[in-house]
């Protein structure tokens, strides 16, 4: 699905400035990331200062300001899954793709990031990457994993 | 009609209007209690925690910072027992750590008698005061810089890491820094920190007479007969 552009987004929620985090949301759902134009197009839209709209979408963490890869290779760093071996596949991750946590591969493929805890500690180390959860990993599984990524791509694109 | 309410403060019978905070209270009646972030005429944000005070409700103190606390009929508040020296004295202590490149600190740590530092000296440039975001926001309605970030990557920051179009130039972001004002013998280098300490024989005087406001030269910027 294409993203909508931010004026479908503000549709019906102009000069509303109670609805910044709903516009934000939107925006992060539909682009991946809030870029500074939608920054300044909301800011606009629902009547708030530019400062505002910065202030909140750099305060939580489901708002990212940088642009997302297209796969999302999420590390659980929690107890369990770091007395398991999750620094292992950090440092995997952060060598075999050459970004460090939070940044996007320049090809725009992938984006590491690590969070504290995913909650199945009983299957850690836990990787997600979009979301579908990779349990018992090891720094082995998840190299396969990232080129089997790649080589799909790769497919995609020979495909097209 | 400005309405009065009585107040108890280390024992003494205080009158203030209704509505004002504990730290603006006693300031007007010449109690010294230590303060970094908050401006007179501003909101109180509590950010420094240099303020705190001990309140007793129900026979049982609890420490609070004065600065966010409003004046009620008939509180106790105590501002220098020995339990608030010494949390204060450790808050002071932090806030050098922190920031020892700053003249309104390392007096504010002199005053509230901080003779040795036990944290690493970090030499930031910012203890997150909040003195020129809400001075920006509040004085000149201009909004341009504020908090950014959460937890430790908090900064303060004009939107998108650019001059804001708001911002008026008018330099009160600066003037209210406590960090503009370098020590004494000049700013320090990286890795050269030290707990300056030097007005510490003034203190004397204060310590001789407890009761008495010797409008000090300490903290010249944040005293309290300047605020």
């Amino acid at each position: 699905m294409p993203p909508r552009a931010i004026k479908a987004i503000l549709e019906g929620r102009r000069s509303q400035p109670q609805q910044l985090i709903e516009v934000l949301q939107d925006v992060q759902a539909d682009y991946g990331y809030i870029s500074e134009e939608a920054m300044r197009a909301v800011a606009e839209g629902l009547g708030v200062q530019p400062l505002e709209v910065y202030r909140v979408a750099s305060f939580y963490k489901a708002f990212s300001l940088k642009p997302q890869g297209k796969h999302v290779i999420t590390m659980c760093t929690g107890t369990a899954c770091h007395v398991r071996g999750a620094k292992l596949l950090l440092d995997q991750a952060q060598g075999q793709l050459g970004v460090k946590p939070g940044d996007m591969t320049d090809d725009g493929l992938f984006t590491i990031a690590h969070v504290n805890c995913l909650g199945a500690c009983a299957l850690g180390p836990v990787v997600t990457e979009n979301g579908a959860s990779h349990h018992h990993m090891n720094p082995g599984r998840l190299r396969k994993l990232i080129d089997n990524l790649r080589k799909e791509e790769k497919a995609e694109v020979s495909h097209d | 009609m400005l309405q009065y309410v009585t107040i108890n403060m280390d024992g003494a019978l205080l009158r203030v209007a209704k509505g004002t905070s504990v730290l603006d209270a006693a300031l007007e009646y010449g109690v010294c209690i230590p303060h970094l972030c908050h401006v007179p005429n501003l909101s109180d944000m509590g950010a420094c925690r240099l303020c705190i005070v001990e309140h007793v409700v129900n026979g049982k103190a609890k420490v609070t910072t004065s600065c966010t606390l409003r004046v009620q009929e008939g509180m106790v508040i105590k501002s220098n027992t020995d339990k608030i020296q010494r949390l204060r004295r450790n808050i002071a202590e932090l806030l050098v750590a922190e920031a020892p490149n700053s003249r309104a600190i390392q007096d504010i740590a002199a005053r509230c008698g901080v003779k040795t530092v036990r944290y690493p000296f970090r030499n930031e440039k910012c203890v997150l005061c909040g003195r020129c975001v809400r001075v920006c926001k509040e004085m000149f309605a201009a909004n341009a810089i504020g908090f950014v970030g959460r937890g430790k990557e908090r900064r303060v920051a004009s939107p998108f890491g650019k001059l804001s179009e708001f911002c008026k130039r008018c330099n009160t972001c600066l003037e209210v820094c406590p960090m503009t004002i370098t020590p004494c013998a000049g700013p320090m280098k990286p890795g050269e920190e030290y707990l300056c300490n030097k007005c510490e024989s003034q203190l004397m005087e204060i310590a001789s007479a407890p009761d008495q406001c010797f409008f000090c030269d300490l903290g010249e910027g944040f005293q309290c007969s300047r605020h």
